[in-house]
């Protein structure tokens, strides 16, 4: 038998037989299904408007906002110091140094909250940290912080106290004046008569 | 990073053009390695040439191992891969009807047209045969249709059935195509040490 045969029948063994020893593809950063639909269930991947709106005005160094709108959405108007990772180009190489930022909380956010949970859940699942989604939306936002509505006088005194900080929060936000509460006191200018000095009489 | 259509690598359009490229050098291949010779593919069945299930069967466990060291080393997914479905009626009379076809004829439908290209007469008169066939079994169809897609199994590998890794179905099936070369060889010898009025 021709020796190159040999040879051949050598090389193709060593190469099948390499591959047994091949490891497993590895997908350790993608999150297993099962993890995934038991994080889709949480409540907690959830942050409310007001929460939100707290820590931008806290100016919490660990929040990093994501806009996945369309870039002229985004353009148009977006929250303060949020950054653009349009939905489309969410598996790029953009989108995956803006999302791979360790130890900060990233806040997804579109209009509503129906894109930015898909994005969310294409997120999670390429094993990002730390993704949450802003509940409600942009449309959410607008009706709770921008223009919130006073609740009703038997609410409990909490809603009054989220309606007060949410006001706080539309001045913060639009740079709107406070309108002043009626009880407060006027300063009274009170003017004090002088008292008049009675010229003493000499001798 | 592969496969490259489906990836969104080279536009969709463009696979006519590869299909056309990958053809004309499968063609180049088949008739260099004298599958345009009838002689060729029916010595097969006779025992005295056995370069068709040499050719094939090398050029398979090539693309086994290939594929799945590319795989590994991350530039095709073969997870992406389309995988044709299973239908095991049809495998099976299909595959002896080819077999028949072949040993008859002489030609499988690819060697056909590369020896057309090299003016072989036979090979036109098994075209028109070949056409014909499949205008008969167009017309004949819906009579056949649930023969054609009987016992389907959809789209599964060997290793999904059998439930081990590709890895070892690679390794197990270089094994049978080594042994397969040289049993096939042994064969080749002992049938050709008695012909003697056919010249290699």
């Amino acid at each position: 038998m021709n020796r190159n045969y040999l040879l051949l029948t050598a090389l193709l063994i060593i190469l099948s037989g390499g591959l047994l020893f091949l490891p497993e593809k590895s997908d350790i950063n993608r999150e297993n299904p099962e993890d995934l639909m038991w994080d889709i269930v949480q409540p907690t991947r959830y942050l409310s408007t007001d929460k939100v709106a707290k820590m931008i005005i806290e100016k919490d160094p660990l929040l990093l906002l994501i806009d996945v709108r369309e870039d002229y959405e985004f353009e148009e108007f977006t929250l303060p110091g949020a950054v653009n990772v349009p939905f489309d180009s969410i598996l790029t190489d953009y989108a995956d140094e803006i999302l791979s930022i360790e130890d900060v909380n990233t806040v997804l956010i579109s209009n509503d909250d129906i894109r930015a949970d898909q994005a969310w859940v294409i997120a999670k699942r390429l094993g990002y940290k730390n993704i949450y989604v802003m509940k409600g939306g942009l449309n959410c936002w607008i009706t709770t912080i921008i223009q919130p509505v006073e609740p009703a006088e038997t609410s409990p005194i909490t809603e009054f106290e989220l309606y007060k900080f949410r006001l706080g929060a539309s001045a913060y936000f639009t740079g709107a004046e406070i309108p002043e509460e009626s009880g407060e006191k006027k300063k009274l200018n009170v003017t004090r008569r002088k008292k008049e000095t009675v010229v003493e009489g000499g001798c | 990073m592969g496969p490259l259509i489906p990836l969104g690598q080279i536009a969709t359009g463009w696979d006519f053009v590869i299909a056309l490229l990958i053809g004309i050098a499968f063609g180049f291949i088949l008739e260099s390695t004298g599958f345009s010779s009838s002689r060729n593919i029916a010595g097969v069945f006779y025992g005295y040439n056995f370069v068709v299930l040499r050719v094939f069967f090398t050029a398979v466990i090539v693309a086994m191992i290939g594929l799945q060291y590319f795989d590994y080393m991350g530039w095709i997914d073969l997870n992406l891969i389309y995988i044709l479905p299973t239908y095991v009626n049809s495998m099976i009379i299909g595959s002896v009807l080819m077999g028949l076809g072949f040993v008859l004829g002489g030609f499988c439908p690819g060697t056909s047209y590369t020896a057309i290209a090299i003016g072989k007469l036979d090979a036109i008169v098994f075209t028109a045969g070949l056409f014909l066939g499949i205008f008969m079994f167009s017309e004949l169809f819906p009579l056949l249709e649930n023969l054609y897609y009987g016992e389907s199994l959809g789209n599964v590998t060997i290793s999904e059935i059998l439930g081990v890794s590709n890895g070892l179905i690679t390794f197990l099936f270089v094994i049978v195509a080594l042994i397969a070369f040289y049993v096939t060889w042994l064969i080749e010898k002992r049938v050709r040490n008695r012909i003697t009025e056919y010249k290699f």
